[in-house]
Formats: structure tokens, C-alpha cells, sequence
């Protein structure tokens, strides 16, 4: 997906896409939730299953979730844009509707996955990440509605034709030099 | 000595953590002493999963050995993964990359402790 980007990767020089800037610091926090509570899921499911299934469910999916937020975000395409909206907002609904419901029938958790009590156990976290996440992507669907009114029809045509090829490179100049002030100074 | 790796682990997980978030707090980008501290979290986290496997292969087990075999995994990976990445990004965030790996480093020797108590902190 982001090997289309030919030239000496310019994601890398400016935030031109959801994984750079700030992203990058969400896309590492994501990436590391994605890694533990598939693991976690992993070996309770495989050891203990029988112990506490609706925890051990509930914290694989939480498991899928991350993993599809954290390649998403880190692809940045209009399209994993899309997902990774829709990710976050699973995660949210996922965080509060599980918080909620572990301390309202604790029977239910024998043990704790990754949402139990809004994220306790793991410092707040998860309630915050995809709050940060539908941030971090509402600035870049900003962001894409500016560029496209601000260029001319013939690259809005050239963007629309290859929107998988290093979006951004295209981009007004203009436009990505007041990004790199505006990050600089949030 | 039993306690002492996790113990500086934690302390220097969290000085890392500090002093990254400095650096972005001050605009900075990654650069080779922020590096050299990841290094040094790396050489020490590598010294405290040898620690673990000659406690293993002394015949002593934790509740969950699988468990434990997965952060004996994960825990070497972290400072690596962070650097890499941190490296990707030429702006203040590199280091904000890198305070995460610090403070992850911390939370894994209380967890490690957890999961097997034997693990003094």
C-alpha cells in the first residue's frame, strides 16, 4: 500500500499523511495495544478458555480492532482513512459499552480484558486512544477538504485518478509548508 | 542483586521517558544521545531476559509460563521497534516515539514482577 511512494519517501520530510507528525506517536501507542491484547487474548484463549469466555472474546476483538486502527493509520489512504474512523468509533462505542457492563455485572468478568472498567488496568488508555484517533483523522479529512478546493481541477483530476499513489506529493506547496509551521508549534 | 536490573530499568525507562518528552516539548528531533539511551535501555533489558531464561533453566517456573515466554519475547522488541520508528519521523514526534518505549520498559518489570513474583523490583 505505501510502496507506490517512489521518491526517497516524503512521508518521511513533512506530515503528509496519518502517519507522520503526531501519527506517528498514535500509530506506535496502537501499535503496541495491538500487539498486547492479542497476545493476552492469545494465551488466555489457548490456556484458560473455560475461565472466563466473554472476557477472553471480548479482549480478542478489542485485539482485532487495534490491529485494524494501527495498519490503517499507518497506510493513510482516503479509503484506510475511512476504516480507521470507523475503527475508532468501534473502539470508543467498545471501551464504554464494556467498561459500563464490567462493573455493572462484574460476574460476568472473572477476569479482565483490556476495556474492563474503561481501561483501568491499563492506565486510561484505551478510553483516550480513539478519542485522540478521531481527532488526529477529523484535522486530516479537514486538512484533504482544503487541499481539494485549493488546487486546480486538473490535479484535483490527477489526485481522483491515482488516490493510492503518495497522496500529498501533488499538493500545494503552499499548503504543506503552513502544515510543518503548524506542527511545529502544537 | 536480585532486585537491582529491574529496579535500574525502571528508573532509566522513566529518566528516557523524561527526557524524550523534553525534547519534544522543546521542538527537538531524534538525534544520537537520545539514541545512545535507547541503547542502553536495550543492553539492559537484554541483560533482565538473561537473568529470567537462568532462572527457567534452573528448573524454576512461573504460573504462566507462556505468558511469560511472550514478554521474554516482546520486551527486547520494544526499545528496537521504538527506534526504528522514531527514526522514520523528522520532527519532535521521533522522540515522542522513544518516551513511549521508556515508559512501556517501567510498566513491563512491574508486570513481569506480577506475573512472576520471583522478579524482584
Amino acid at each position: 500500500m505505501s510502496e507506490p511512494t517512489a521518491p526517497p519517501e516524503p512521508a518521511a520530510s513533512r506530515p503528509d499523511s496519518t502517519r507522520t507528525g503526531p501519527g506517528r506517536l498514535l500509530v506506535a501507542v496502537y501499535g503496541l495495544f495491538a500487539l498486547s491484547a492479542s497476545a493476552r487474548a492469545g494465551v488466555q484463549i489457548a490456556t484458560k478458555f473455560g475461565h472466563a469466555p466473554v472476557a477472553y472474546l471480548l479482549s480478542a476483538f478489542a485485539g482485532a480492532v487495534y490491529i485494524l486502527a494501527t495498519v490503517t493509520l499507518s497506510v493513510g489512504s482516503p479509503t484506510a482513512r475511512r476504516i480507521a474512523v470507523l475503527s475508532c468509533s468501534v473502539e470508543l462505542a467498545g471501551v464504554l459499552a464494556v467498561g459500563t457492563w464490567s462493573l455493572a455485572d462484574p460476574a460476568m468478568f472473572p477476569d479482565a480484558t483490556v476495556w474492563s472498567s474503561y481501561g483501568s488496568g491499563y492506565g486510561f488508555v484505551p478510553l483516550v486512544l480513539p478519542v485522540f484517533g478521531l481527532l488526529w483523522l477529523s484535522r486530516w479529512s479537514r486538512r484533504a477538504r482544503t487541499r481539494r478546493t485549493s488546487v486546480t481541477s486538473a490535479e484535483d483530476k490527477g489526485e481522483a485518478a491515482g488516490r493510492d499513489v503518495a497522496h500529498g506529493e501533488g499538493g500545494a506547496p503552499g499548503q504543506s509548508a503552513t502544515d510543518v509551521v503548524a506542527d511545529g508549534r502544537t | 542483586m536480585n532486585g537491582a536490573v529491574p529496579t535500574t530499568i525502571i528508573v532509566a525507562g522513566l529518566a528516557l521517558a523524561g527526557y524524550a518528552l523534553l525534547m519534544t516539548a522543546l521542538n527537538r528531533r531524534m538525534n544520537v544521545p537520545l539514541l545512545a539511551a535507547v541503547g542502553v535501555l536495550e543492553i539492559l533489558l537484554l541483560v533482565q531476559v538473561g537473568i529470567i531464561v537462568a532462572k527457567l533453566a534452573d528448573g524454576q517456573r512461573p504460573a504462566s509460563l507462556p505468558t511469560l515466554i511472550g514478554y521474554l519475547i516482546a520486551t527486547p522488541l520494544v526499545p528496537v521497534a521504538a527506534a526504528f520508528w522514531g527514526l522514520m519521523e523528522r520532527s519532535r514526534w521521533g522522540p515522542a516515539v522513544i518516551a513511549v518505549a521508556g515508559l512501556v520498559a517501567a510498566v513491563l518489570m512491574v508486570r513481569l514482577h506480577q506475573i512472576w513474583p520471583v522478579i524482584h523490583v
